[in-house]
């Protein structure tokens, strides 16, 4: 007869790891600070517990090179796409016709994402859209998950100032990356847009026909018709204006989504492991792994609705 | 529209509001600072933070808006 199994382990080490978990997280809890407030020092040694800790909002300079200084975050970013290439070449060096598990999970993920650019921005503009929104979420997830692997951020460093610094930061939780993406971001919407629509495309955000036109009018005698139309014209302008403002909002909303959402992951991954030392952390770490799944498909997400809503011209955009 | 359309503009509507109003009111205190004009240029980029936030959501949604009514009556 066969054993009964639950999630794939026999009943017996089921209950072992079980009992291992509990107890660590108990255990934990007697030497965290949260325990040691609520039920007074046991007495139980301090290396059990962690140090008070301490996050640095912006990135520390791990070192110099060719005396430009390298922070830790953009060794974070390096590593990143190191990995990124190393994938890509790994799995496309020998592609099969019946994939292997790695270029399965690559295959499914990629035909994900450019099944939703075609569905979002339609047959063409989906595949010109593919590979800028690709690259941000691949970028965006990978750096994301990469900075959760246990000790990435615990290699230190000594500093050109002699002070311990972390070697290794998730790029995302260092402002100037997501600002980066999202003047990438921008820069591709405005590319995409002009190339689509030429100099129709700044009509957009400049739109004085109407008010030289009523000029026109008013100049020619015709007052009742020209002052109308003057006030519709400055109206366009005004939202010509609005709508330039909104392009360079958008920069600093997408810069600020990216750095807050992940920043505070890091931070409430250190604090769990502070109030509650070993296993207590687990649960977040999952949280955090959907956190930069969802981080990366909404940053990529928005620029393709984006560079899809840039590309289609004012009066056709969407029923 | 398609579904993964209209949720991903949903998802941009609340940041875009904070955005808004924070830009406009850095770069408000900004010139204020500037030009000595305070509080006067700070306020201006308040409300013209608040403008460009409501306008944006209203683009933002007013596909989504049209869409459902455009269901309701085919």
């Amino acid at each position: 007869m066969a054993r009964r199994c639950i999630l794939g382990m026999p009943r017996p080490l089921l209950a072992g790891v079980l009992f291992l978990f509990v107890l660590l997280f108990v255990a934990g809890f007697l030497v965290g600070p949260l325990g040691r407030s609520m039920i007074g020092d046991l007495g139980l040694p301090a290396w059990l517990g962690l140090p008070h800790p301490e996050f640095q909002l912006p990135a520390e300079t791990a070192f110099h090179l060719f005396g430009f200084p390298v922070a830790n975050s953009v060794i974070g970013a390096w590593i990143t796409m190191a990995v990124l290439i190393c994938l890509s070449y790994v799995i496309t060096r020998r592609i099969k016709v019946v994939p292997g598990r790695l270029q399965s999970a690559f295959e499914f993920l990629l035909g994900w994402l450019y099944d939703l650019c075609r569905r979002v921005a339609g047959e063409e503009n989906g595949r010109r859209f593919f590979p800028v929104v690709a690259t941000i979420f691949l970028f965006v997830a990978f750096n994301a998950w990469l900075s959760l692997i246990p000790g990435f951020g615990s290699i230190l460093v000594t500093s050109a100032e002699g002070e311990p610094v972390h070697l290794l930061r998730g790029a995302n939780t260092d402002i100037n990356m997501p600002l980066a993406l999202a003047l990438v971001s921008f820069v591709f919407v405005e590319y995409f847009g002009l190339r689509s629509l030429g100099l129709r495309y700044l009509g957009k955000f400049l739109n004085v026909g109407q008010f030289f036109r009523s000029l026109g009018q008013v100049t020619r005698g015709r007052l009742r018709a020209g002052l109308g139309g003057l006030f519709t014209g400055f109206i366009h302008i005004f939202v010509g204006l609005l709508e330039a403002l909104s392009e360079m909002v958008r920069i600093v909303s997408f810069t600020f989504r990216l750095f807050g959402n992940m920043t505070a992951g890091e931070i409430l991954l250190l604090i769990a492991a502070f109030l509650i030392p070993w296993v207590f952390a687990l649960p977040f770490y999952g949280l955090e792994l959907l956190v930069g799944f969802v981080q990366a498909l909404i940053f990529s997400g928005l620029t393709l609705v984006f560079l899809t809503l840039a590309a289609v011209h004012q009066g056709e955009e969407s029923p | 529209m398609d579904r993964w359309m209209a949720a991903l503009r949903l998802v941009g509507v609340g940041f875009f509001i904070g955005g808004a109003i924070v830009l406009g009111v850095v770069a408000g205190i900004w010139l204020d600072d500037r030009l000595n004009t305070s509080p006067a240029l700070g306020i201006v980029g308040l409300l013209l933070g608040i403008v460009v936030a409501f306008y944006g959501v209203y683009r933002m949604l007013i596909p989504l808006i049209r869409d459902k009514k455009n269901g309701e009556s085919g």
